[in-house]
This record gives C-alpha cells, sequence and structure tokens, in this order.
C-alpha cells in the first residue's frame, strides 16, 4: 500500500494546499508529516489548523520545538550571524501571530513516529536539529537507523530530498591478546538499511520552487520522490504584506540550492 | 602587471559626467589591491612620485570610467580633457583602450547599459562574520537587492586576513582574492573596506541593514582573535 510522506511545511499554506491535493488525487490516505508546521513563512495558523483538521499523524519539528520551549538551543542551531538574527527575527513573527490552540498541538507533538519497522523523525533519531545530509559518512549515517531499530528511516530537515540505501555491507572486527591465545574475530553482516529524506513542502532548496514529498510502498519499499508546484508567487507575497523579511521571498522564488550549513552538520544540540 | 619585469605605476582619474550616466566616484578599492598585490606599485597621481615615472620600463596603468564609446579607435579617442590632466602630470599614454572596443580588453568583463545606479559603503573598521559574509555576497550577486551587474569589495575577516571580492554578471562566478598583507588579531584593522555596487533598481537600504546583521561587535570579534593570539604566543620560541 501506497503511503505519503511530507516534511517543512513552513507556514507556506499554498504549497501545503498543493501537495496534500496531488496526495488525494492519488487515492493515497495514509500520510505522515515530519515537521516544522511553522517558521519562516506567512500562514502558521492555517498550516497548523490544515493539518490538525486533516488528522495528519505529525512528529515534531525543530521549529515547532523551538516556539514551545523557547530559542534555547546552542549556538549550533544556526550557522551564521546573519541566519541567527533573521531566524529569531521570524521565530517572534510566529510567536506572536500563533494561537495558544495552535501552540498547544504543536506541544503535543511526539519527536519520533513508529510503523513496525518503518520510523519517522524530523531532524534524526537523536534530534529534531540534527541534520542527517545526503553526504554524511555513511557509518555514522548507518549508525542512526541502526540504533533506532528501523529498516527505513524517513527524515527532513534539510529540506534536500533524496533516498540512501545501505545494502551488502560488513563489519570484521579482529581482537588481538599479547599471547595470541584468545584471538577472537567477528563478522557483522549488515541487512539493507535506507534513509529517505522527503525534502520540504514550504520552503525547498533543491534547485527547483517544485514542493517536494515522498510515496512508499511498504509492500515493495518503492520510493517516490515527488515534485509539485504551487502558487509561489502568492506565499511570497504574503511573506512580504506580513512584514517578514523580503529575502524569505526572494529564497523561495528562486527555489536556491544554496542552503547555509553548520560547519559541523552532524553536531548534535545539547540543549 | 604580472607579466612586467620592471616597475609600475597606477594611476586613476575622475570621469566626466554625461548625460544619464551616473559616474562612479573612486572607492580607492583598485588601488588598495594593486598595492597589495605589487608592493613597489608607484603612485602616480603624487607628483614626486610621478617625477620617477619617465624611467623606461616603467609600466603605468591609468584607469579612466567613460561610460560610452570613443568616436575614434586608439590615442586619437581620447578625451582632450584627459590629455591636458595627462600632460600635467608628464603622463603620456602610447595606448588607449577600451572596453568593448579594444579586443585586448576581454569581452566578458565589458557591460553594456543605458542607465547606471551605484551604491557604494565604507566598511572601514568593519570585521565580518565569515559564513555571514558568504550568504551576503550570495544574495547581493544573485539579485536579492536588486539587479546587480558589477559588484566590488574589500572585507575584513576576524582573523586578520582581507578579501578582494570581484563579481562581473557576465562572469560565470565571483572572484574571492586574499589580500597579502594580513592585520594582528588585535582588535578593528586599519586597512581600506569598501563595497561598491552597480546596477539597477538597487535597494542600499535593505543592503545596508543585511550588512548590519553580519558584521562582528566587539565582544563577538573579540572572542574570534583571543585564541588566535593566543596561538601565536605558543608559536613564538621561548629564549
Amino acid at each position: 500500500m501506497n503511503h505519503a510522506i511530507i516534511s517543512c511545511l513552513h507556514a507556506n499554506l499554498p504549497a501545503a494546499e498543493a501537495v496534500l491535493n496531488d496526495i488525494d488525487r492519488q487515492g493515497i490516505d495514509t500520510i505522515t508529516c515530519l515537521g516544522d508546521l511553522v517558521g519562516y513563512g506567512p500562514q502558521p495558523n492555517e498550516v497548523v489548523e490544515l493539518i490538525r483538521k486533516r488528522g495528519i499523524a505529525t512528529c515534531q519539528g525543530c521549529w515547532d520545538e523551538d516556539i514551545i520551549d523557547g530559542l534555547n538551543a546552542c549556538e549550533c542551531s544556526y550557522p551564521s550571524q546573519l541566519a541567527e538574527r533573521r531566524g529569531h527575527l521570524a521565530h517572534q513573527w510566529t510567536d506572536d501571530q500563533l494561537t495558544d490552540e495552535n501552540k498547544s498541538f504543536l506541544a503535543s507533538l511526539p519527536t519520533s513516529l513508529r510503523r513496525d519497522r518503518l520510523l519517522f523523525v524530523h531532524g534524526s533519531p537523536n534530534s529534531q536539529h540534527e541534520y542527517l545530509l545526503p553526504d554524511m559518512d555513511a557509518f555514522a549515517a548507518l549508525e542512526r537507523v541502526e540504533t533506532a531499530g528501523a529498516d527505513i528511516l524517513f527524515c527532513g530537515h534539510t529540506h534536500q530530498p533524496y533516498v540512501r540505501e545501505f545494502r551488502d555491507g560488513s563489519i570484521r572486527v579482529r581482537l588481538q591478546n599479547a599471547d595470541h591465545a584468545n584471538d577472537q574475530g567477528e563478522e557483522l553482516t549488515l541487512p539493507m538499511r535506507k534513509i529517505v529524506n522527503a525534502g520540504s513542502v514550504g520552503e525547498p532548496r533543491h534547485g527547483s520552487t517544485n514542493a517536494t514529498y515522498v510515496i512508499h510502498n511498504d509492500a515493495t519499499d518503492e520510493v517516490e520522490i515527488k515534485e509539485v508546484a504551487y502558487d509561489v508567487g502568492r506565499t511570497c507575497q504574503a511573506i512580504v504584506e506580513a512584514g517578514l523579511p523580503k529575502v524569505f521571498a526572494w529564497r523561495l522564488s528562486h527555489g536556491f540550492e544554496f542552503a547555509e550549513q553548520a560547519e559541523d552538520a552532524s553536531h548534535v544540540c545539547e540543549r | 602587471m604580472q607579466g612586467h619585469q620592471g616597475k609600475c605605476g597606477y594611476l586613476r582619474l575622475d570621469g566626466y559626467p554625461s548625460t544619464g550616466l551616473e559616474q562612479v566616484s573612486d572607492s580607492g578599492i583598485d588601488k588598495a589591491f594593486l598595492k597589495d598585490q605589487f608592493p613597489e606599485l608607484i603612485d602616480l597621481s603624487d607628483s614626486h612620485h610621478a617625477s620617477r615615472s619617465q624611467q623606461g620600463d616603467l609600466l603605468k596603468l591609468i584607469e579612466l570610467p567613460q561610460f560610452q564609446s570613443p568616436q575614434q579607435a586608439g590615442l586619437m579617442g581620447m578625451d582632450p580633457r584627459v590629455k591636458n590632466q595627462l600632460e600635467a602630470l608628464r603622463l603620456h599614454p602610447d595606448r588607449h583602450l577600451h572596453f568593448g572596443r579594444d579586443p585586448e580588453l576581454p569581452n566578458k568583463d565589458t557591460l553594456e547599459f543605458k542607465k547606471l545606479e551605484s551604491f557604494s559603503l565604507s566598511l572601514n573598521a568593519s570585521v565580518w562574520d565569515p559564513p555571514s559574509l558568504n550568504t551576503l555576497w550570495f544574495e547581493l550577486v544573485n539579485g536579492a537587492y536588486g539587479d546587480v551587474y558589477r559588484a566590488k569589495a574589500l572585507m575584513n575577516l576576524p582573523d586578520g586576513r582581507s578579501m578582494f571580492f570581484n563579481w562581473i554578471v557576465s562572469q560565470e562566478s565571483s572572484q574571492f582574492i586574499p589580500l597579502e598583507e594580513i592585520s594582528a588579531p588585535n582588535g578593528r584593522p586599519a586597512s581600506l573596506s569598501e563595497l561598491v555596487v552597480q546596477g539597477k533598481h538597487l535597494d542600499g537600504l535593505r543592503i545596508q541593514s543585511t550588512i548590519d546583521l553580519c558584521l562582528l561587535n566587539d565582544a563577538v570579534l573579540e572572542m574570534h582573535q583571543m585564541p588566535l593570539r593566543d596561538r601565536q604566543k605558543e608559536a613564538i620560541p621561548s629564549t
């Protein structure tokens, strides 16, 4: 059966509506959302209410967490002073706009969701703030999936969709003692694991303005990354009218691949 | 200049305003950059140094902003007013090259426009958060603050380095060249720092406000520089 995974909606209502319409057209009725319903975009209440109304299973993203817990992450959350100051501006604006009811909903979200051998998180099983980038060290990436006890890990946060497969892997350990009498050896054959990143509905950064999401078939394990065009101009106009930094609209209207990244993207915030 | 064996001299002249085209005031970026790359560079605007300009092996580069093609080819195309200025400095050019006309100057460095806006900002004593500078430059040359045809800057980094940034819309990417001279990581540097942007529909206020978000305050600058000073102390062998 096909099910859909969406992530990083970022208060972009036209993008969220377009993606959900696309999913509906395919007759898919199981949808999982990987969080970041708010932040950067101009319609935080509308997007939270859409997800609530549709009853979509959702885990908490880093923006959702920050709105509830405050900006108490360590400096790793922002890759530059500019990103930090803009992020704080957007955080304050979003905090002012969100209703108490919608904040309570964000606070109630779990940090992960599990269905059998499938695990759904925003950043990584370690933290909503950790980036699992497509070129992350393979051993570290595999460790994230393996220790979480999942066959397939669905994540978002990077805004770049990808599918990464780990197959035909083995780890051999030989422990040598001084007298060689008790030398030990062990070889562990690793079963196939996958990391699937759903990209971003509301703030794509994969070189196009199209929103992205993922369809997974749980019988065949096939994964399809879907792109959906939406009315970017409408969102950009709303960003400017809301008084949010114009550069957010500019960035969205170009779908730039460029994204600031922390020096150590795998660093786990120790809040 | 890099290929010339002897000494080099440099002079930048002010242009003459033409209808509808704003002249760009000299930011000093070119001179500061050349002086860094060629420490022996002779300043031809200085009358004392200009007297040395008669040396036979001296290569003299004279820049003049002129936003229209000359009527005639070669030296005949020079504005008589420029000739007079140069004669006063006892400078007698043997070649006159114009972007867009002479094949010796790269065509990709040539821009054609009818109207030009320019924005310049003195950044002396300012020090950038390096990743923020990276983002600002990306946004600037990709049009976040208007259509930029040309952007040039000298920017200071917290470790004492200065970088020359150079962008022209007809080129594929920006040039980033670190200056040879490095300031001590001890507070704010004294070297020239300036940004010049040329293009259309430039939003100078937004450029300025974004820059304000990128510059380091004294406390953060000290956080960057203190470990550098400590490392320098450790590197000096005790006697």
